[in-house]
């Protein structure tokens, strides 16, 4: 036992496969798609070799890739917030209920995860049709004269990724909460607490790490949401995702697509550190 | 007993011998026949045809093996140019539009045709005879309406881009450069220039056009009447009657551009007769006629016959034929990127 805990190679036979398999099949590639990224594309030849950063400036300069940008960003946050506002109390009732039914409940949040993306957008897109079920359960109540125009719009695909992303989000806090002690929230309605009291000073602090890798979890997906904006947004609602693959499969501009893919990993690697940051320095005030 | 045993040996030692040497036999006769021929196409239903109606019936039976490689065109485009330097590339024969087949000739990589290699080439339309491909089906574009919202039946590509008809307009995305093309034929331009065409879709916009991602969803939404008017190929008209959806379609006045689909040969090809065999195969009256019924596009040859009750649904009269334009290529090779970037931020934004 001694003598395996001392050998440093039972530690590096460990850790060497995942390694590898991490730097063959995830950072090569990522280093070839940078010095892609640094390549020029030239109509009919396509990619040129070259040592030039146009793809990032023409990114950064023209207003309607920002805007992409800063869109994609809008909707990661509104569906990671929505996430946590829906997500929080089912995950409280999940950790906290008592009955025998428990791990079917679990199985029912896991469920739709068991459906692809694509598929589920597709079951959106029968719900939201101009005479999907939503319109004509509306309209066959007299409740609206004209279809309501849910497809193809922002609204759409926020339904669409906060339905996909929710799981994640009530998953990763339900097992945070189970992990805090139930003593600690009746401790706090003994000293007088409100219900809402109790949920705002010691629930949510404790639960504060689930929250942040719930958080991060969906931002992270809605940011690289790819079929939900195509099936749900249509060909006018632009994201990174749609925008990156475009660029490489119909436009067949490798440069500038590789340009784009860090640039929102970049985006999304930031706005994740920055989210960390700042709950790691409340965390820190409110211990002081 | 010992009988027996040798000759079942015997009869182990015969079938070992036929095993190694059947297969090598069929190869060699294979080989001598032209061998294997690995053909990059579109998936879906391009596919099913090409190996249903060309490669089954036409190839196999010569002892070709026939590998499809399936993909999107830009892919397989970028793989073309990826195999440049090579001497020996990966396919022997490739499905592009007539526009995907300029571009891959301006960027050498294949082949100026030699029309001695292919006997069924005698028969190819004229303007179905590139220089470094050959045209193996064709429709046009036409306009496509709902005579259940369309009151009045429309004559012009004038008449499909009428802001009168507000959101009941669809566009379809991946159509760009028809729609482009189109809209410019419609402001009275031509199709070596699509600028004119930008203030007749600007304006398409303003009324409240409709915007689809694909063929399927524009089909979707003709169904459920959320659109009434637009413009497709004859060929899709067809198929969408055929599913049932209540859809007429109207030849143009300023003209029909085309939609040719072609095949053409990668200069490294590994196997360029058999590319050649393929071509050819594709052009036999046969194959161009079964085309024509299970796809709804018109053949290219001329000795195709189609029936007259499937030629007036998915034909030309020899008016419409004439009124027949083939794209500028040169002009969108050259302009494409610009007028994608166009229709992205301007149009779609």
């Amino acid at each position: 036992m001694n003598a395996e805990r001392r050998s440093p190679l039972s530690a590096a036979g460990l850790v060497g496969p995942a390694t590898i398999y991490v730097a063959l099949g995830l950072l090569l590639p990522l280093a070839i798609l940078f010095r892609y990224s640094l390549n020029q594309f030239v109509p009919g030849k396509f990619m040129v070799d070259a040592l030039t950063v146009e793809n990032y400036v023409k990114f950064f300069t023209d207003l309607y890739y920002t805007a992409v940008l800063t869109r994609t960003v809008r909707i990661a946050f509104i569906t990671t917030a929505i996430c946590l506002l829906m997500g929080f109390p089912l995950a409280y009732v999940l950790a906290r209920t008592r009955t025998r039914y428990k791990n079917i409940l679990i199985m029912l949040v896991v469920l739709p995860l068991f459906v692809g993306n694509a598929v589920r957008a597709a079951g959106w897109m029968v719900a939201f049709g101009n005479k999907g079920v939503i319109n004509a359960s509306l309209m066959g109540t007299g409740a609206i004269s004209t279809p309501l125009e849910i497809m193809f719009t922002e609204t759409a695909v926020i339904i669409g990724i906060t339905a996909v992303n929710l799981p994640f989000m009530v998953l990763t806090l339900q097992s945070v909460i189970e992990g805090i002690d139930r003593a600690v929230e009746e401790a706090a309605f003994n000293l007088g607490a409100t219900p809402m009291q109790m949920a705002y000073r010691v629930l949510l602090p404790l639960a504060m790490p689930g929250v942040l890798a719930g958080t991060i979890l969906t931002f992270i997906l809605a940011m690289n949401a790819y079929a939900t904006p195509v099936l749900l947004g249509g060909p006018r609602f632009q994201m990174m995702g749609p925008l990156v693959y475009g660029q490489f499969v119909q436009q067949n501009n490798w440069p500038f697509g590789g340009a784009i893919a860090f640039i929102l990993m970049t985006a999304t690697l930031l706005l994740t550190l920055a989210a960390n940051w700042m709950v790691q320095q409340r965390y820190r005030a409110g211990g002081a | 007993m010992s009988n027996w045993k040798i000759s079942r040996r015997a009869t182990l030692k015969g079938l070992g011998a036929s095993a190694v040497a059947l297969p090598a036999v069929l190869r060699g006769e294979a080989r001598a026949q032209g061998g294997r021929i690995v053909v990059g196409t579109w998936g879906g239903d391009y596919a099913k045809l090409l190996a249903k109606n060309i490669e089954d019936p036409l190839l196999k039976p010569k002892g070709f093996e026939v590998a499809q490689d399936q993909a999107g065109d830009a892919p397989r485009r970028s793989k073309m140019v990826a195999e440049k330097r090579l001497p020996r590339g990966t396919t022997d024969i490739q499905g592009l539009s007539a526009a995907n087949m300029f571009e891959m000739n301006e960027a050498g990589v294949i082949e100026t045709l030699d029309y001695s290699k292919l006997p069924n080439a005698t028969n190819l339309l004229p303007q179905m005879k590139y220089p470094y491909g050959i045209g193996h089906i064709y429709s046009g574009k036409v306009v496509v309406y709902s005579p259940k919202l369309i009151a009045q039946a429309p004559t012009s590509f004038k008449d499909a881009f009428d802001p009168r008809h507000g959101n009941k307009m669809g566009i379809i995305d991946i159509q760009y450069q028809w729609v482009m093309a189109a809209a410019s034929l419609a402001a009275g331009g031509k199709v070596t220039d699509f600028e004119p065409g930008k203030a007749v879709l600007m304006e398409a916009k303003k009324a409240g056009v409709r915007v689809y991602p694909t063929n399927e969803a524009f089909a979707q939404a003709l169904k459920n009447e959320e659109i009434g008017i637009g413009i497709m190929w004859k060929a899709r008209a067809v198929q969408w009657q055929n599913a049932g959806i209540n859809v007429q379609s109207a030849a143009p006045s300023e003209g029909l551009p085309m939609y040719v689909s072609g095949f053409a040969i990668p200069k490294n090809a590994p196997n360029k007769e058999g590319g050649y065999a393929y071509m050819n195969a594709m052009l036999e009256k046969s194959a161009q006629e079964n085309f024509a019924i299970d796809m709804g596009y018109n053949p290219t040859v001329s000795n195709a016959t189609v029936a007259p009750d499937l030629n007036q649904r998915i034909g030309f009269t020899a008016e419409e034929k004439s009124r027949l334009i083939d794209l500028d290529y040169a002009y969108i090779a050259k302009n494409d990127a610009a007028l994608k970037e166009w229709w992205d931020k301007v149009f779609k934004a």
